[in-house]
């Protein structure tokens, strides 16, 4: 009942946040990039979102040269939509533009393929795909309890149970993926450089700089300030304003 | 004296090594063997025999510097049609110390060949006692300036003094010395040895073509004072230095009507007097080596940033804009003036943040020595540039000195800034490197262009297990999966157990078998009633307690539903009903249809009691 309801709030609202979306794409067509800024800057105020308007929202920051937000805004496209082609390309494009280039250490292969593996697919894809075991599962375990089905019931059971372990199997990825994408850990830093600090307090010794859309990870967040660790590994405190979560 | 000057010559011929080429020789004189400390030698280097003369390298000497020199003459003469030509190079040289002293030999190139001067020994004696010749460059040879331990030795009435304003000072704390000749008539004068101080950084007061002359009166003669020299001096170690002395040679008017003092009784001698030698005499003057005691500058109170000015100073720095764009080169200036030490101000490290690249600055020193301390300006000139927008904040300067005249250490501080910086356009990428061929053919192209279908919305923040479909299907399936469970335990349990099926199927057959008893009331035929009665309720008992279905009688199925625990009222009317249906069976005849709808309502009634209770 509850999901009924909650399926239907927002379709009265569609119409108007579909207004405010062409409403952006013609500012953007028409090179009034602010103009499309806050057009989408609408949409999302009324707690509604989409790849879409993400991406479009990444491309208009972009346009007019804050690439922090672009890549932020590329970011949480391509966290809704991990398969896009344009959303990657673009926040691939973006991040080539950013000043800080550092060095990966390698990975673990293990957690590298994990990684592959997960992010396959979304957590709406993941989710499709348990379903549709379960639910084929379910179907041939109802068909086999109902009909004699003779010389194939062995072959059918046997597709049956590899068919409930492939959808034991998608558990994992799909709790993990689901993790990935609600975890508020990771970061895109917006002000143009930030010093980091090797403590929380202004005056701290000086640690390194990041840049305008680096992606850092979130540790901790103590007031003013965010615990960031960049993706080789190095760590200190900069001011929480100086970042946004993804 | 020529005679003299020629004994001395030690002339030394070098035979060529190589064959064929052309004799030369050289030689290598001294105008006197032994000298005082204070005097002066002419070293002379010979060479004949050719006309391309090489060059000669200055003589070397760990007793001797080279005042002046060397002057060069050459001649040739022509004999007989015989050419000889000679060169000569002299270098006046000065000896450091006293003992015997040797000049290295000098060597000369000539011709793919060697050619070496031997070495000359010089005995050079203490210049208190009188050296055995007088310096060939006089013609009238006059002592050397004595030196006194104390005081100069007043002869001829003119001397020479170093004067300090105090013997002890810090290190770095300037120190003027005046060279000042007291004179009561001096023609003319040629500073033979300027003054020298090691350990000090020297710096020249500017001399005047004449100096002023005032009148001073020591030890009771009265003197004109003229100041040769003045020279400022800033100790670069700590302890005892000294500052060597200044010699000159003078003129000296010669007197014929001598004055008689305790000076002039020394020269008081005939050869002075005598006419033939003129009017003036050279008399060679030198002031006395002052010791000065360089104290370390107090510890206490120092900062950390003191870099070693001594003085007085004051900083003021400048910048050329507050408003810049992100890249864009900006020039700071720091200025340092005053007096002191200015050639030992370093400035301290700026402190600026790391998104300003900062070049090595640009320093540029300026001593003025015009008035009466040497005073100076050091500009450091940085040039940054900002590689991040927004406010760059330049930290003030502090910059610490030493007050000798406070005896403490002061700092002087110029003023920070707050410069506005701008963002660069995006578009620039720089000339960043590190980018494999595929990212840079990526970094030429343009960004993928937006999507324009409307998306399907959904809240911010809300996943997959917030939609209906996901749980609808799964629950659906399960229960699915669930129920054909149950269907299939169902069937099972029927078709294993024939007792649980009679049972299961008790009930619909006696009703099959009441319609079979309607359909023939209906029909009238009243006779099959009886029978079709008896067996829908006897059958469904049977079915119900997993009786042997045929031959049951009412005896029997009374029994079987006393042994139910059926309720005796009902088992009482079951075997009434029964029976009278068994009476009609054996005796026919007595059912009307009246009493037959009654029997069939009756049966009904039974079987559903019957449905309850077993």
């Amino acid at each position: 009942m509850i999901l009924v309801i909650s399926l239907s709030v927002p379709l009265a609202a569609e119409s108007a946040l579909d207004y405010h979306f062409q409403k952006g794409n013609d500012a953007y067509l028409l090179e009034q990039y602010d103009e499309a800024i806050r057009e989408y800057q609408i949409v999302l105020q009324n707690g509604q979102e989409s790849a879409e308007i993400y991406y479009n929202l990444g491309n208009a920051y972009y346009k007019t040269g804050q690439l922090g937000r672009a890549i932020l805004n590329y970011e949480r496209a391509h966290r809704l939509r991990p398969k896009d082609e344009n959303i990657a390309f673009n926040l691939r494009l973006a991040n080539l533009r950013v000043r800080d280039r550092i060095d990966i250490p390698p990975e673990f292969f293990l957690f590298r393929w994990n990684r592959a593996l997960v992010s396959a697919l979304s957590v709406a894809g993941w989710a499709r795909l348990l379903t549709l075991l379960i639910v084929l599962t379910c179907l041939l375990f109802a068909l086999r309890q109902l009909l004699n089905l003779g010389i194939l019931s062995r072959p059918a059971r046997s597709v049956m149970l590899i068919l409930g372990l492939a959808a034991l199997l998608t558990l994992y990825p799909l709790l993990q993926r689901y993790a990935m994408t609600t975890n508020r850990d990771y970061g895109i830093i917006l002000s143009d450089s930030s010093k980091s600090l090797a403590a929380p307090q202004e005056g701290s010794t000086e640690l390194f700089i990041v840049h305008e859309g680096t992606k850092v990870q979130v540790l901790d967040q103590d007031n003013d300030w965010s615990k960031i660790e960049l993706i080789d590994g190095k760590q200190g405190w900069i001011p929480s304003g100086d970042l946004e979560i993804i | 004296m020529k005679a003299r000057l020629c004994r001395l010559i030690i002339p030394i011929v070098l035979f060529s090594l190589g064959a064929g080429a052309a004799d030369i020789s050289i030689s290598a004189s001294v105008d006197r063997d032994a000298i005082a400390l204070d005097e002066v030698l002419t070293y002379t280097v010979t060479i004949e025999g050719t006309r391309d003369f090489p060059d000669v390298p200055p003589p070397t000497s760990d007793g001797f510097v080279i005042i002046s020199g060397p002057s060069q003459s050459s001649s040739i003469q022509i004999v007989n049609g015989a050419v000889s030509a000679s060169k000569t190079i002299q270098w006046r040289l000065a000896p450091t110390r006293t003992g015997r002293q040797t000049i290295e030999p000098v060597e000369i190139k000539y011709r793919r060949k060697r050619y070496r001067t031997p070495a000359i020994t010089v005995s050079v004696g203490d210049s208190r006692k009188q050296s055995s010749t007088p310096p060939a460059t006089s013609s009238q040879g006059a002592r050397s300036a004595p030196r006194a331990s104390s005081k100069a030795v007043i002869q001829d009435g003119v001397f020479l003094r170093a004067e300090v304003p105090k013997t002890t000072i810090y290190k770095g704390e300037e120190l003027t010395v005046s060279f000042n000749l007291y004179f009561q008539n001096v023609r003319n004068y040629a500073p033979q040895k300027m003054p020298d101080a090691k350990g000090f950084w020297t710096e020249a007061f500017p001399e005047k073509r004449n100096p002023t002359i005032s009148t001073t009166v020591v030890d009771g003669v009265t003197y004109k004072k003229a100041t040769l020299r003045r020279l400022a001096l800033f100790p670069t170690t700590t302890g005892d230095l000294i500052i060597d002395p200044m010699e000159i040679s003078c003129e000296v008017p010669v007197r014929r009507q001598r004055r008689r003092s305790v000076f002039d009784d020394f020269f008081d001698d005939p050869f002075f007097n005598d006419p033939f030698f003129g009017s003036t005499k050279t008399v060679h003057v030198r002031s006395e080596p002052v010791t000065i005691h360089v104290k370390e500058l107090p510890a206490a109170g120092c900062p950390s940033d003191f870099s070693g000015a001594v003085g007085n100073f004051v900083i003021e720095s400048q910048i050329d804009t507050l408003q810049t764009v992100q890249n864009q080169a900006l020039t700071l200036r720091y200025t340092i003036s005053g007096s002191g030490n200015i050639n030992a101000i370093r400035l301290p490290s700026l402190n600026l943040p790391a998104t300003v690249e900062v070049f090595e600055p640009k320093v540029d020193r300026k001593v003025n020595n015009q008035g009466k301390s040497i005073r100076g300006t050091v500009t450091f000139e940085y040039v940054l540039i900002p590689r991040s927008s927004g406010t760059l904040r330049i930290p003030a300067l502090s910059f610490s000195y030493f007050d000798p005249a406070g005896a403490r250490y002061r700092k002087v501080t110029a003023s920070g800034y707050r410069v506005d910086v701008r963002a660069a356009t995006v578009t620039d990428t720089g000339s960043r490197s590190g980018f494999n061929k595929e990212e840079i053919s990526l970094l030429g192209s343009d960004i993928r262009f937006i999507m324009r279908d409307n998306p399907r919305w959904q809240p911010i923040g809300s996943s997959v297990f917030s939609r209906p479909w996901f749980w609808i299907f799964n629950l659906l399936a399960l229960v699915v999966a669930g129920g054909s469970l149950a269907v299939r335990r169902w069937m099972d349990q029927m078709a294993r157990d024939s007792l649980f099926a009679r049972r299961r199927r008790a009930l619909s057959r006696a009703q099959q078998t009441l319609k079979q008893a309607q359909e023939a009331f209906e029909q009238n035929e009243i006779g099959q009633l009886a029978g079709l009665l008896e067996r829908a309720v006897a059958g469904f008992v049977a079915d119900r307690l997993g009786l042997p279905s045929g031959g049951l009688g009412p005896q029997d199925v009374t029994q079987a539903l006393q042994r139910a625990r059926a309720d005796a009222e009902l088992v009482t009317t079951v075997g009434n009903f029964l029976r009278q249906l068994e009476e009609e069976r054996f005796l026919p005849g007595q059912l009307n249809p009246e009493s037959a709808s009654e029997k069939l309502q009756q049966a009904r009634e039974i079987l559903s009691k019957l449905t309850k209770a077993i």
